[in-house]
């Protein structure tokens, strides 16, 4: 695509225009935003330092916050099992279906549209219509949780199982099928090792973000740590509440970090 | 005139790259760095725009003594001192034209710079640049869609545009066929005789070298081993540049 | 599950017993294997012991299927209003741009400062950490800390939304800027270029694409958080709707309506997405 301009002066004047174009279509959809939300820009910026320090002064866990240590702890094992436990629930099946609907080794074009489709739908159901939907039937328990988390990321690891397995050189199933090996034998002695650290991967970064949605998924159905957070928080032990921001934000890192070094050791 | 006396550069302890190094290169012509690979050819010339910073020795450029000069004078320095690359380091998803007016950019307020607000001028010059390595066709081409040495002329274009009294070359033709090879050449020869530029190029290549270069500097383990015409660079001399590294020189190989 | 990714045989038959037993187990393999394995145990531990005392789970499941039947296929707006439950949509959109452009743009300054190849590496690593801590921490949890010094609304919710998109993008960021070629840099930086040309310059038009999709990323993650803000920290948006109509007056009709109008709003973003990439790609 050679484009040829007159001068250079014209070019960089389009250039400029594009430019110019863009910019005021994003400070227009920015100030059309500010109003329908009906958000000040400046008060609330100006507010946000005040706001820090307000944080820093009441949500520092004290002396008495620590008796609150043993129900904070159980309820963000809870929290923390129902995370995890949701996620593996939701690669072992998504595996299955990242199996039959990727473009290599699905055994039907039809079941692979199936399954897109039926991934996408679950994936782009925000998780909080997900607990709506089940807080009725399943009432306020970890199962409410667990199966809101299990939708949402069923839906996340199909399409990523999916585009992974898709990924993955068409040539070296050939060298498989060359030798004689049936589709489970390409499955299992091919296409998995080749693709098992990836999809690890992924199953721990949804075990991390699962970990925090757990937190507002509790805050929707009244379990787990999400719970207490808002129950201290609505009567206004801020520095309880304080304690659980701390150990959430610990345990998330500490999952980061050691999540990081998995996958660093079996890559 | 580039006059580069007794530099020295160490890495961490007694590792020398430059042992006492000292050579000298005259505007008009092309002065060629060459020797085995890991001899500290990279390094000269990276001590020269004091990308890498050596332990002690001068560098005169027209008698102005470059390793003196503070952050804000060395920016000044490097202005007028162009460099090309192996790689030509341009901003790929850029258009030729744009590329070269990075040239102008140490030379710009931060502001205008941030900016990229260039002046008519400027855009002509650059415009004129780039027809004289004899890219004008492919002024509005962004750079990844260009050849190997259609790119390498247009980051001899952009070291044009910075009205440089000296260009650095590192490796310039390494990664070129054979026959854009001879254009870079044939351009950089030119260029040197007829802006008067200092052109300073380290080479792989000793027939391209005893070719074009006009003054050759031979080193060897960090220490310069010959420096003088390219015409009395005879196999006696080829001998004494590239004769077996000692171990310290196999340990300097891995710095470069 | 994925253990059985590995079910190539560990060693190989031993025609002579004598001959060594051949290991194919590697380093790598075994990590995995324990990781995978430890945390299906985990995962069978907390399934066993999951709290559905008081819970019918067959009788639960029936009315799920009864509620998403008439979810599904009797959508309705059930108390509230067509104008309302769209003005709400409408806001929940608005919240999640506000909240993507001011993150991207604070998230820029800040990414340049955590950048490795471009800032000292005590900065980098400080500021790395900090928003290491701020991401670590929900969304939900900033917005409802803010509501306590800015009154529950849209400026906390703002205020909230916006910490955890730049925490989020000064990591994609400052990720991307790293993955500009040092050599390119240098280039610039040989001619004499100062810090803040070369950033503009060189490194944003080289990382245009990732900048644009991370932020894309990010906005529809804003958005799902947006509909959670409403939902719980009752900011007035679409997610509020769908609370009160699903925990307060379970009507399903109209959960059903809100999560179609949700998935209009997901299906446009995915192709407005292809586009823009599309078109981005293709122009240059």
């Amino acid at each position: 695509m050679k484009t040829n301009y007159r001068s250079p002066q014209q070019f960089f004047r389009q250039r400029q225009l594009r430019l110019w174009v863009v910019l005021i279509i994003l400070i227009a959809i920015y100030w059309l935003s500010m109003a329908i939300v009906s958000f000040q820009t400046i008060p609330s910026i100006v507010k946000v330092p005040a706001g820090l320090v307000w944080l820093f002064k009441n949500f520092v866990p004290t002396q008495r916050s620590i008796s609150y240590l043993g129900p904070i702890l159980y309820q963000l094992w809870r929290t923390l099992l129902v995370a995890v436990s949701s996620t593996i629930c939701a690669s072992f099946f998504g595996l299955i279906f990242a199996i039959l609907g990727a473009k290599t080794t699905t055994p039907s074009p039809i079941l692979r549209v199936v399954i897109r489709f039926g991934a996408s739908l679950l994936r782009n159901i925000p998780v909080v219509a997900w607990s709506m939907i089940l807080l009725f039937s399943f009432k306020q328990s970890d199962f409410t949780g667990f199966l809101a988390l299990f939708f949402m990321t069923l839906g996340y690891l199909t399409r990523a199982f999916t585009e992974t397995i898709e990924d993955l050189d068409g040539e070296k199933l050939q060298a498989l099928q060359a030798v004689g090996a049936n589709y489970f034998q390409c499955v299992f002695c091919g296409v998995l090792p080749e693709v098992a650290s990836t999809l690890t991967s992924w199953v721990l970064y949804m075990i991390e973000n699962n970990l925090r949605d757990a937190t507002l998924v509790g805050i929707l159905t009244g379990t787990g740590v999400g719970f207490l957070f808002d129950h201290y928080f609505k009567s206004f032990r801020y520095d309880a509440a304080g304690l659980i921001v701390l150990l959430i934000a610990i345990l998330v890192i500490l999952l980061e970090l050691s999540s990081t070094q998995i996958r660093r050791a079996i890559a | 005139m580039l006059k580069v006396i007794e530099l020295d550069k160490t890495y961490g302890q007694d590792k020398h790259s430059l042992k006492s190094v000292n050579f000298t290169a005259q505007p008009g012509e092309v002065t060629a760095i060459i020797g085995p690979s890991g001899a500290g050819k990279t390094t000269i010339l990276r001590s020269v725009n004091q990308l890498i910073r050596d332990n002690g020795g001068q560098i005169l450029l027209d008698d102005e003594d470059i390793r003196q000069a503070n952050k804000k004078e060395l920016r000044k320095i490097r202005h007028h001192i162009g460099m090309i690359f192996q790689n030509y380091n341009l901003i790929s998803p850029l258009t030729a034209l744009e590329n070269v007016l990075h040239g102008r950019l140490g030379a710009k307020s931060t502001m205008a710079g941030m900016l990229g607000l260039y002046s008519n001028a400027e855009k002509a010059e650059a415009l004129e640049l780039l027809a004289e390595v004899g890219l004008k066709d492919y002024a509005y081409q962004r750079c990844d869609q260009l050849s190997g040495g259609q790119q390498q002329r247009v980051g001899i274009a952009r070291a044009l545009m910075q009205h440089p009294k000296m260009i650095l070359c590192d490796e310039p033709i390494a990664s070129l066929d054979p026959k854009s090879t001879r254009t870079v050449m044939d351009i950089l020869r030119r260029l040197a005789k007829e802006k008067q530029l200092i052109i300073l190029i380290n080479l792989h290549q000793i027939d391209v070298a005893r070719e074009y270069a006009d003054h050759i500097v031979g080193i060897n383990s960090g220490a310069i081993v010959f420096e003088g015409p390219s015409q009395s660079v005879d196999d006696t001399v080829l001998q004494k540049i590239y004769r077996q590294a000692d171990s310290t020189a196999t340990v300097t190989a891995n710095e470069n | 599950m994925i253990e059985n990714s590995s079910t190539t045989p560990k060693t190989l038959p031993q025609p002579n017993p004598k001959t060594k037993r051949i290991s194919m187990m590697t380093r790598p393999r075994l990590i995995l294997r324990t990781v995978l394995g430890g945390l299906t145990l985990v995962t069978l531990y907390s399934l066993l012991t999951l709290n559905t005392a008081n819970l019918k789970l067959s009788e639960a499941f029936k009315s799920l299927g009864t509620n998403l039947h008439s979810m599904f296929l009797q959508p309705s707006v059930g108390q509230d209003s067509w104008n309302l439950l769209l003005t709400a949509l409408t806001r929940s959109v608005s919240l999640a741009m506000l909240t993507t452009l001011l993150g991207a743009l604070f998230a820029f300054f800040i990414a340049v400062g955590a950048a490795r190849n471009l800032s000292p590496t005590w900065l980098a690593n400080t500021i790395k950490a900090v928003m290491a801590f701020i991401r670590s921490i929900p969304t939900i949890l900033w917005v409802l800390i803010y509501s306590v010094t800015m009154g529950l609304g849209a400026n906390a919710a703002v205020v909230g939304l916006t910490f955890h998109s730049i925490a989020y993008l000064v990591k994609a960021y400052s990720e991307s800027i790293e993955e500009t070629s040092s050599d390119t840099i240098e280039a610039l930086k040989a001619s004499g270029v100062g810090f803040w040309p070369i950033v503009f310059q060189a490194i944003l038009p080289s990382i245009i694409p990732a900048l644009l999709s991370w932020t894309f990323i990010r906005f529809e993650i804003n958005f799902a958080n947006a509909v959670a803000v409403g939902a719980a920290a009752g900011a007035d948006d679409i997610g509020y709707y769908l609370f009160m109509s699903g925990s307060f007056y379970s009507n399903f009709h109209e959960v059903g309506l809100i999560v179609y109008l949700l998935l209009g709003v997901a299906v446009i973003l995915e192709l407005v997405s292809m586009r823009l990439r599309g078109h981005y790609l293709q122009k240059n």
